[in-house]
């Protein structure tokens, strides 16, 4: 089983002082932060989680933030569910997205991949990580796409759904063509939804926590349909855009919507040669948590099937946060049981088969 | 403890004095996980399995809730009637083991009962 959304966590921000180059670590250590002394220098959501958005049973036995502690994380998740690998998607560090300096928010993004290599690469063959970067400086974001993307232990690029423009956009062709370079997805997660971003629903900000957290998979609706449209999966063959936690229930309706408009105004887009979901079919894949469970849990399935949902799919439990998935209890057909728990993210991430597989198949 | 062929299986929980109000203890009953919990005096015992999804229902947090007003007043009551599931946060009413939002959903209750000061559970 592969798990693609875990969150490692810190205790304090802090742990980034040593990795920040000495002109940001200025900021970090005398300059304003949203949350006083070891707080991470990102701008907040609008909504406030009225009970805070961790498990409360998963604060480490020693004291600690959850996901801070990688023993009590095998205890809890990878130990308990015999995870082969689980991608360690950061806690805040994709926050950087919200800043409006894009230097300060590059070099935050560089020190947390320096950080998560030393702290939590290092201490496990299970773990990999994804390459937290800037979206809104898209130079320095390729740059460091390079310095670190040629590490084996990074699985893919990550930036926040929040955005300032959809990430199809050209303005943000430099990070596909970096992440095309050294062959790695570009996965968004759900997040950044405050400061420079634009706000994740059209028609105006929504009021309550648990009515935006549902919404903010408008997001990823934006950048599917983005990357789509501006011929990213044309321009690089071998592009992979990622949704992390961003809903995978609506996926078929605007599929449907997007094949349906294009075929009547396929004239404003003449770099495309295919369907948006055939586009979609061989270079999007979406994680499941949390996954959508309908009154019967059934009728989730046939409307994904009808886009080849069995193959987009890739399971992730959160750990530790509070609308964590857990995997013996995920309704997961049988029969897409085993490319939704491994076999997608085992191939779209080149990791080997497990020990054993091959024989178990003969 | 004995055993009753109607009642079930009478279990010895501690000392009623040893559970405070607001207090709660998680114990083993035939091999089941149990919470026990003092609400302002009363004893209630509750499956220690959350039925939304399976989580650690009883190590949740104990308090109070925002109760329904039908107006856009926000009033804090129930101190101490509510528990929290420390998985996924879902409130559930402890005298009952029904969950606020939906009462349909409903944690199993076990018997409880205060026997020459001792807190008896019967699973």
């Amino acid at each position: 089983m592969i798990d693609c959304d875990v969150h490692n966590n810190w205790s304090s921000a802090d742990v980034l002082l040593p990795y920040l180059p000495a002109a940001f670590r200025e900021y970090m250590e005398r300059g304003e932060l949203p949350g006083g002394r070891g707080s991470f220098p990102a701008a907040h959501r609008p909504w406030l989680h009225p009970e805070d958005f961790k498990r409360t049973d998963a604060t480490p036995p020693g004291g600690g933030a959850a996901g801070s502690d990688h023993a009590f994380m095998c205890e809890q998740l990878l130990d308990r569910y015999s995870i082969d690998h689980a991608i360690l998607n950061g806690e805040e560090a994709i926050e950087v997205s919200t800043l409006a300096n894009p230097y300060y928010a590059q070099a935050l993004a560089s020190a947390y991949n320096d950080w998560v290599q030393d702290e939590w690469l290092a201490r496990d063959e299970r773990l990999l990580a994804s390459l937290v970067v800037a979206p809104q400086d898209p130079a320095g974001a390729a740059a460091e796409i390079r310095r670190l993307g040629g590490h084996p232990r990074f699985a893919q690029v990550l930036v926040s759904s929040g955005s300032q423009r959809p990430y199809g956009d050209p303005f943000y062709h430099p990070i596909w063509d970096a992440c095309a370079e050294v062959g790695l997805p570009l996965a968004v997660h759900l997040g950044g939804n405050a400061g420079v971003n634009s706000m994740p629903t059209g028609c105006g900000p929504p009021t309550f926590f648990w009515e935006a957290h549902a919404l903010l998979c408008e997001t990823g609706m934006g950048h599917v349909a983005s990357a789509i449209a501006h011929g990213v999966f044309e321009r690089w063959a071998g592009a992979r855009l990622v949704l992390v936690e961003c809903g995978i229930a609506w996926l078929p309706a605007i599929l449907w919507r997007l094949d349906e408009d294009y075929r009547a105004l396929r004239k404003e887009t003449p770099w495309l040669r295919r369907l948006p979901s055939e586009y979609a079919h061989d270079h999007i894949r979406l994680t499941t948590q949390p996954l959508e469970l309908p009154r019967n849990p059934a009728a989730l399935w046939p409307s994904l099937d009808d886009i080849g949902g069995r193959d987009m799919l890739m399971f992730a439990s959160d750990y530790p946060h509070w609308d964590f998935d857990d995997p013996v209890f995920v309704r997961v057909p049988p029969e897409w049981r085993e490319q939704v728990m491994d076999g997608n993210a085992r191939t779209l991430y080149a990791l080997p088969q497990p020990v054993g597989a091959h024989d178990e198949r003969r | 403890m004995t055993s009753g062929a109607d009642s079930g299986r009478r279990h010895v929980v501690c000392a009623a004095a040893e559970l405070a109000p607001g207090e709660r203890r998680i114990v083993e009953v035939g091999g089941r996980s149990i919470g026990v919990f003092n609400v302002h005096g009363r004893f209630y015992a509750l499956h220690n399995g959350c039925p939304h999804k399976g989580g650690a229902l009883c190590a949740g947090r104990i308090g109070g809730t925002v109760v329904p007003t039908g107006g856009r007043s926000f009033v804090y009551g129930r101190e101490g009637e509510i528990l929290r599931c420390s998985r996924h946060g879902w409130e559930f009413e402890i005298a009952t083991g029904r969950a606020l939002a939906d009462p349909r959903v409903r944690a199993r209750t076990y018997p409880v009962s205060v026997e020459d000061g001792r807190v008896v559970v019967t699973v």
